[in-house]
C-alpha cells in the first residue's frame, strides 16, 4: 500500500492565548479529557515535555481493558511554542516498531487574542512504506485492501 | 464526523492484530458462522470470541443470531472508509484539534493565568 503523500497539516484559531492551550496540551488532566474522542477513556501514563522524554496514552472502550493508543518520544519541547515527538521511538530514544510511524510538529502561535495552532504530522515515505511491506510487515493489511478492491470492483 | 471517528480509530485497532485481520480476509469472501470463524486459529472459543467482539465493537463487522447459529458478515463500509490511511489520519487529527480548540475555549475559559 505505497502512498502518493505522506504528510499532512491540520491548522485553526483557538480563542485562547497559547499559554493557555499549551497546558490543555502539556497536563495530564487536561489531554485525557480531549485526546480520543469520548466515550472512549483516555489514561495519560507519560507526557514527559523534554527531549527524550516519553509520551504515552492508552484507551479504553466499553469500561474493558486499557489497550495501547500511542507511544512516542519527545524530540523537540519549546514551552507555549512548540513540541516535536515520534512514535518511532520510546522514552529515553529506544527505537520501537509503531503500527503507524510518524512524526507530530505542533505549534503554538499567538495571533490576535488566540492562538494559530498548528499540527503538521510526517508518516513514512512511500518508499519505506514499501520496504516494510517486503517485510512481510503490513502483509495482511495489504491483503485486505486488495480484496476490499476486488470485492468493491464486483458490486459495481 | 465526531461519531464516526471512535469507529474509526477502533477499526485501525482491531486491524492491528493478525488473527483479526484473517477473519477479516475470510469474510470477505463470504458470510459464516462463528464455528466456522474459529476452526484454523489454534486458540479456544472464549478468546476468540473477544476477538470477534473487538471487530464487531469497531464496527467492521456485523453479527446476527439465526436459532442457536450466530452468523458474522464483514461491513463494507467501514472498511472503505479505512482503507485511505492518510484520509483517515488527516480526519483523525482534524477531530483532535477541534477537540482540543472546544476544550480550551468551554473549559479552560478565565484559567489563563495558572491553575
Amino acid at each position: 500500500m505505497a502512498a502518493e503523500s505522506s504528510e499532512l497539516t491540520i491548522s485553526r484559531i483557538i480563542n485562547a492565548p497559547p499559554a493557555t492551550v499549551w497546558k490543555a496540551w502539556s497536563r495530564p488532566e487536561h489531554l485525557a479529557k480531549w485526546w480520543i474522542p469520548a466515550p472512549v477513556e483516555c489514561k495519560v501514563i507519560k507526557l514527559d515535555l523534554r527531549p527524550g522524554g516519553g509520551f504515552e496514552t492508552l484507551m479504553r472502550e466499553g469500561g474493558g481493558e486499557f489497550q495501547p493508543h500511542v507511544e512516542a518520544c519527545f524530540l523537540d519541547v519549546v514551552p507555549e511554542r512548540r513540541m516535536v515527538w515520534t512514535t518511532t521511538l520510546a522514552e529515553g530514544w529506544q527505537p520501537i516498531e509503531p503500527w503507524m510511524a510518524l512524526t507530530a510538529i505542533i505549534t503554538f502561535e499567538a495571533e490576535g487574542q488566540g492562538t494559530r495552532y498548528a499540527a503538521r504530522v510526517l508518516h513514512k515515505t512511500p518508499a519505506d512504506s514499501r520496504k516494510h511491506e517486503e517485510l512481510g510487515f503490513h502483509e495482511g493489511w495489504g491483503t485486505v485492501i486488495d480484496q476490499l478492491a476486488a470485492h468493491v470492483q464486483r458490486l459495481k | 464526523m465526531e461519531t464516526c471517528l471512535p469507529s474509526l480509530d477502533a477499526a485501525f485497532h482491531a486491524l492491528a492484530d493478525p488473527t483479526r485481520r484473517a477473519v477479516i480476509n475470510r469474510l470477505m469472501t463470504s458470510p459464516a458462522p462463528v464455528k466456522e470463524l474459529a476452526e484454523p486459529f489454534r486458540m479456544g472459543l472464549p478468546a476468540f470470541l473477544k476477538h470477534l467482539r473487538v471487530l464487531e465493537d469497531s464496527g467492521l463487522i456485523a453479527t446476527e443470531k439465526t436459532g442457536r447459529i450466530r452468523t458474522c458478515r464483514v461491513r463494507i463500509e467501514r472498511l472503505t472508509e479505512a482503507r485511505s490511511w492518510l484520509s483517515e489520519q488527516h480526519a483523525l487529527w482534524q477531530a483532535r484539534t477541534d477537540r482540543l480548540a472546544d476544550y480550551v475555549e468551554t473549559r479552560m475559559s478565565g484559567d489563563e493565568n495558572g491553575g
